[in-house]
């Protein structure tokens, strides 16, 4: 019974945690290449593109609203920041990406402040809006980009992994230590008392919402760096995995609070079991039904523990 | 302000006291109708007409500005294909209203529109119809246990589900596309009655059971009921559990509906029929004035809507739009409507603030 109540405290303290031992151990024996360098690093990569929106979707989460628009962004900040590399050369180009990415969020951010639409129906909207402005930018085009395979330093080696790592040590700072940060809890947790106890909420969702942008861009870069092609079409869908990672991480949708490493987790269990199943052969088309699985097992189980701790609110 | 700690007869005799003038005439008499205007509740008037008046300004304004617009061919066309979006609409406005959400309709009218392509050469047509509407009810089904009986919120419990019926389809349908161009089979999306194509007199159908069930039904007031206020509905004995299942279910089959029209109208369906699909029956609904909040919206918005977004389109075609920026220009209209009421709020409080200085 022991085993069971340490088994019971482990997925209590990190349920995706504990998922994620349990599959990687799993694929671990069932494949041999599973824990080769070369695999682990090419699921460290493909979770990291997740896990840099899912940051900046953790903070939205937390402060009370959504970001649909972080797909539409990405591909914007991709296609913006290839055709721009020619011209004014990889790093500023780089610089100029994230900073559009960050205006878009806070466009997203006016939106819902100044005029008072919803979070989800005003980045439902920019959603459209800027996939649109990427295809139009590109005429529904591939940009190619030969022969700067100096852009290639967003996507290879260990960078994209340090990059999450670093952003996900910064966030947990900025969440935990600054002013910014406990803002960002109080305007989640309850607006109107935020707002009455002197919590400025327009300007800090102005700066969540530019903060999310700016890692939908990100993620976007690593994308078009990968294959040096910026298209509009790029990232379809982004938003919707965004979301799923950060809920799988812990982090609750009501607001108020964030587990920044449970995104980190949770985009790389999704991450692991994508790659586990490419490795045993199985069709692409498995790996939607078992994120949808995965997304809706973790929420059951959640639903349950907190059944069975009956002095937690549950709402 | 008055320190509070004053002797109350002080704080009076601080206080200018404005004398009541009782030989005055009262207003009202003198100007009704702009007494009228100003009692108008013009929160609800927005809510419940603009969205219907933008579209006959819109109407107007289409058939003076492109000449092929107001043809009955065209027009005819309008009405169609604000159908396929509009029929999974009416199930999702009560969704909306009752304050739930459901994000799987999308992978929803994948699987049920092929599963009506797939088997209608086989049973015929009706028994296809049925199979869909079955399928998306199967998939309602899922939506609401999971959110009733496991207790997980709306959002995430239909987005599992629509990343795993997503899937399914793929693997049901091996990635391929069916076909059939069987002639029963494809009058319902493409037939006409008179000069209305089929898709769009079921849509008002659908839209007309919805309002009923709506406004005159007891599930249709406890929708509402439980959309303003869950717990209050819940101590006032409302059914809640009971009644949001029933709302998946509903939600479901509409879109399977929907998706058996679509799939006739293309002749084919695959498994991805229309991505992002979700995303526009969510702001068709919107559109149409039902607050996301719940508890408020109708469904004549909702019909006015999704002629709206199809009559937009076509005019943009119309007039050789390219189809990227039309995508800009939906989410502007979008974005436009839904920041009246919030820019409108804002004037009032601006206006509010002017009157009373200092306060």
């Amino acid at each position: 019974m022991v085993s069971k109540r340490a088994v019971w405290a482990v997925f209590r303290f990190s349920p995706v945690g504990l998922t994620l031992l349990l599959v990687g151990a799993a694929f671990a024996l069932l494949t041999p290449t599973f824990l080769s360098p070369n695999n682990l690093l090419n699921v460290c990569t493909s979770a990291s593109v997740v896990a840099i929106v899912g940051l900046g979707m953790t903070l939205a989460i937390a402060s009370g609203n959504f970001d649909l628009s972080v797909g539409s962004t990405a591909a914007f900040a991709g296609c913006i920041t290839m055709s721009l590399v020619p011209q004014i050369g990889v790093m500023a180009a780089i610089a100029l990406g994230v900073l559009s990415g960050g205006l878009i969020g806070w466009v997203n951010g006016l939106i819902v402040t100044e005029l008072r639409v919803p979070a989800f129906i005003a980045t439902l909207g920019m959603l459209t809006i800027v996939r649109g402005a990427a295809l139009i930018y590109t005429r529904g085009r591939d940009i190619y980009l030969f022969g700067r395979t100096e852009y290639k330093v967003l996507s290879s080696g260990m960078t994209p992994v340090l990059l999450a790592l670093a952003l996900a040590v910064l966030f947990s700072l900025l969440l935990g230590q600054t002013r910014f940060g406990r803002h960002i809890l109080a305007t989640g947790s309850n607006i109107q008392s935020a707002r009455r106890v002197g919590v400025r909420t327009s300007y800090v969702l102005w700066g969540v919402f530019a903060i999310v942008g700016a890692t939908a861009a990100l993620s976007g870069l690593i994308l078009s760096a990968q294959v040096l092609t910026g298209n509009g079409r790029l990232a379809t869908g982004l938003e919707l995995s965004a979301i799923a990672v950060v809920v799988l991480g812990g982090t609750p949708l009501t607001g108020g609070r964030a587990s920044v490493p449970g995104t980190l987790l949770g985009s790389l269990l999704v991450a692991i079991i994508n790659n586990g199943l490419n490795l045993l052969n199985v069709s692409v088309f498995y790996q939607n039904v078992t994120l949808g699985l995965l997304l809706l097992g973790a929420l059951t189980l959640e639903a349950l523990a907190a059944r069975r701790a009956p002095n937690r609110a549950t709402s | 302000m008055i320190d509070p700690v004053l002797p109350v007869k002080r704080a009076n005799q601080l206080r200018t006291v404005r004398p009541v003038k009782t030989d005055q005439p009262v207003t009202h008499e003198v100007r009704p109708v702009r007494r009228a205007i100003r009692n108008l509740d013009w929160d609800l008037l927005w809510e419940k007409f603009g969205i219907a008046t933008i579209l006959v300004v819109v109407w107007i304004l289409a058939a003076i500005g492109t000449p092929r617009f107001a043809i009955p061919d065209n027009l005819s066309s309008v009405l169609r294909q604000s159908a396929f979006v509009g029929v999974a609409s009416v199930g999702m406005t009560i969704a909306i209203i009752a304050g739930t959400f459901d994000l799987s309709v999308g992978s929803a009218q994948a699987l049920s529109a092929w599963t009506a392509v797939t088997i209608a050469p086989h049973i015929g047509v009706l028994p296809a119809f049925i199979a869909a509407v079955a399928v998306g009810g199967i998939v309602g089904l899922l939506n609401g246990a999971l959110v009733v009986l496991v207790r997980i919120p709306a959002f995430i419990a239909t987005l599992g589900t629509m990343f795993l019926v997503s899937g399914l389809t793929f693997i049901l349908t091996n990635g391929q596309t069916a076909r059939f161009n069987g002639k029963d089979f494809v009058w319902w999306g493409n037939g006409l009655m008179g000069n209305i194509p089929v898709p769009f007199i079921l849509f008002l159908f659908c839209a007309a059971i919805g309002a009923f069930t709506l406004h005159r039904t007891s599930f249709g007031r406890y929708v509402f009921t439980i959309g303003s206020n869950v717990k209050a509905a819940h101590v006032a004995g409302v059914p809640v559990n009971r009644t949001i299942f029933l709302v998946f279910v509903v939600v479901g089959l509409f879109t399977g509906l929907g998706a058996a029209l679509l799939g006739s109208r293309l002749y084919s369906a695959g498994p991805g029929l229309e991505p992002g699909f979700e995303l526009n029956v969510i702001a068709t609904v919107v559109l149409g004035g039902t607050r996301l909040a719940g508890g408020r919206g109708s469904m004549f918005g909702t019909v006015a809507a999704a002629i709206l977004f199809a009559t937009l389109s076509n005019v943009l075609n119309l007039n050789h739009v390219d189809a990227f920026v039309q995508r800009v220009a939906v989410g502007l209209v979008l974005l436009l409507a839904l920041s009246v009421e919030g820019v409108r709020q804002r004037l009032v409080e601006r206006w509010n603030r002017s009157q009373r200085p200092g306060s």
